[in-house]
């Protein structure tokens, strides 16, 4: 399951519990969080990204965008 | 196993998420802020609107300076994650909340003591 959160975090991760807030509670979470550098001189966007694993979590569901099933490859 | 004395929080939480985060308490967990800082300490109260309090707190600013604290309160809206620890089997500590909370709703038996919601009468 893959969820998409306000500023730029994404959380890939199985959906174990959720309320009507859309709070919920994830096993197995790999957080991604993607921040744009701009250089200076060049102004180039670098993209930065760094991930992170956390075994249970539970998240508040005022952070919550976007909820979808896990992408397809190919 | 501390529930709420407001009837108000009690159907929240009844209702919610929230209530594994009140079977928390006592447990050493790190809430992640929505700024982004992180508090990590030992969960002393969680109420229905996710206000959490924390003891000997260790508390990293979005800069990365560490401070610690003997107590911290965080507003319900500022939380953005709270950290589950691994030894918490999440099913029985919300089944052990609601328990708890049926206790104190059914005080002293069917007829007497204060009822919360009142059987209609026709």
């Amino acid at each position: 399951l893959y969820l998409n959160f306000a500023k730029d975090n994404k959380l890939a991760s199985f959906l174990q519990a959720y309320d009507q807030h859309l709070n919920m509670i994830l096993g197995d979470v790999e957080e991604t969080v993607t921040t744009i550098e701009i250089d200076e001189e060049t102004y180039e966007e670098i993209y930065k990204s760094t991930k992170r694993n956390i075994p249970m979590l539970f998240v508040r569901g005022d952070g919550v965008v976007l909820v979808a099933p896990p992408l397809r490859v190919g | 196993m501390e529930v709420s004395h407001s009837v108000k929080e009690r159907t929240i939480a009844e209702n919610s998420l929230v209530i594994l985060l009140q079977g928390l308490c006592n447990r050493v967990t790190t809430v992640e802020l929505r700024d982004e800082s992180t508090a990590s300490g030992r969960v002393t109260n969680v109420d229905a609107f996710m206000n959490v309090r924390l003891a000997e707190v260790t508390f990293m600013d979005r800069q990365g300076t560490l401070c610690h604290l003997d107590e911290l309160f965080v507003t319900g809206r500022n939380v953005r994650y709270v950290h589950i620890p691994d030894d918490v089997d999440i099913r029985a500590t919300i089944e052990q909340q609601l328990q708890a909370i049926h206790r104190v709703r059914y005080f002293g038996g069917r007829d007497k003591g204060r009822k919360e919601f009142p059987r209609t009468k026709h």
